[in-house]
């Protein structure tokens, strides 16, 4: 009895009618949702542009891309004849593009970047991003002026890397905590602390031979193939900066 | 305080552009272990004590789709956020006023352990690790749960005034 009283309560039109407002607003954060916050993102990066790191790090970091550039030919040039015909390869095309990191969530269950720049500027869905050292994560949605990156540190993020010098292949998966854990394939792998982790040139998400991070300590009994730690070369937390393709 | 006291979608208006400046940026001294408080939690709370259950349903189901949208797909934080409203609407009608007892500190503390269990529990379902989840829900449960009595007794006191220059 008491229960029907209740539920009629709950219906009473005068309530039903009260909540015209609410559902106006449902309708309008269903479609924030549908559109994964591209207005609420928009309007914070108009808040916070006051805020926006200064222009120091990036024509720092614009410098130190030709000097990068320049040993990364000098290591590719062996290789370049194979990886002339890979298909991962010839994605990497376009310039890159400079964007600063206007918000930092690399704590608790999300570990994500919000970038200033986006589609306008043209970042697409699953760009590859990188800081001085290293990649640090993808593009997983853009709005008109700002963009999301998951970084390699989320517990979703799982890319194929390899050592460099086309040794032992594995997977690197996020596990929310800075250094992301390197499960390698197969059993028949040397690796020793300090190897250089690179993108794997089966992956079809990032672009072969960007370099990752080191081995920080090895696992040898893990089973059923051996497993390691991996320190990632780009700071995520004091990066201000970062570069987009 | 205000010389032109603020009406209610003013008043909204406000808070909501608060909150998405603290969710995006919440400052360094404010985090305990880097984890920021559950600004949710701590908006929540006194919206639905002062407005009742099926505005703290309404509340929770927009503020829930609205935490989402800053987060991409994955986890989501919707139906913690809207059992949370529901229960904390039942406390409009209690009879010894929530502001004046240690109960908004609780509530904060059981609210997010919720939010963060439900978060955890999608991520077992997910098959993915995350390590350290125990020890920054802790970190987070804690500093919403010192907060609390804070923030939210002030904007209880301001959600009742606002109210009841409406009449409801």
């Amino acid at each position: 009895m008491a229960l029907g009283r209740r539920l009629n309560r709950l219906l009473d039109r005068s309530l039903v009618l009260s909540t015209g407002p609410w559902l106006v607003v449902l309708a309008v954060v269903l479609g924030i949702r549908l559109s994964k916050g591209a207005p609420l993102a928009d309007l914070y990066a108009q808040f916070s542009r006051p805020f926006w790191p200064g222009t120091a790090q990036s024509e720092w970091l614009q410098q130190a891309s030709d000097l990068e550039s320049q040993q990364r030919i000098a290591l590719l040039e062996g290789e370049l004849a194979r990886l002339q015909d890979d298909r991962a390869q010839r994605q990497q095309s376009g310039p890159w593009i400079t964007a600063p990191v206007i918000s930092r969530r690399i704590e608790g269950w999300w570990q994500q970047l919000e970038l200033g720049t986006g589609a306008l500027a043209g970042i697409k869905p699953g760009a590859v991003v990188t800081g001085p050292g290293g990649v640090l994560g993808r593009v997983a949605s853009v709005t008109p002026t700002t963009a999301r990156v998951t970084l390699l540190t989320d517990p979703s993020s799982r890319v194929g890397v390899e050592l460099q010098g086309n040794r032992g292949h594995g997977l690197l998966l996020g596990e929310g905590i800075s250094r992301p854990r390197l499960k390698f394939l197969n059993n028949d792998v040397t690796v020793q602390p300090g190897d250089v982790v690179v993108t794997s040139k089966a992956s079809s998400l990032f672009p072969a031979n960007l370099i990752i991070g080191v081995v920080q300590s090895v696992d040898t009994q893990a089973g059923p193939a051996p497993e390691g730690l991996v320190q990632l070369s780009a700071p995520v937390e004091s990066i201000d900066w970062v570069r987009v393709r | 305080m205000l010389r032109q006291p603020l009406n209610r979608v003013q008043a909204l208006l406000l808070s909501a552009a608060v909150l998405l400046l603290l969710f995006m940026a919440t400052p360094g001294w404010l985090r305990l272990d880097g984890m920021p408080p559950s600004w949710s939690v701590l908006w929540l709370l006194p919206w639905a004590v002062v407005e009742g259950p099926w505005s703290g349903l309404m509340a929770g189901l927009v503020l829930g789709l609205a935490v989402d949208g800053l987060h991409g797909d994955g986890l989501t934080t919707l139906p913690a956020l809207v059992l949370l409203g529901l229960w904390w609407g039942q406390f409009r009608d209690a009879r010894r006023p929530l502001e004046r007892s240690t109960t908004l500190g609780l509530q904060a503390l059981l609210g997010t352990l919720l939010l963060n269990g439900s978060l955890a529990l999608q991520l077992f379902w997910r098959g993915e690790v995350m390590l350290l989840a125990w020890q920054f829900t802790a970190a987070q449960a804690l500093l919403t749960a010192l907060l609390a009595p804070m923030l939210c007794s002030l904007q209880l006191l301001f959600w009742r005034r606002v109210a009841t220059r409406y009449g409801r």
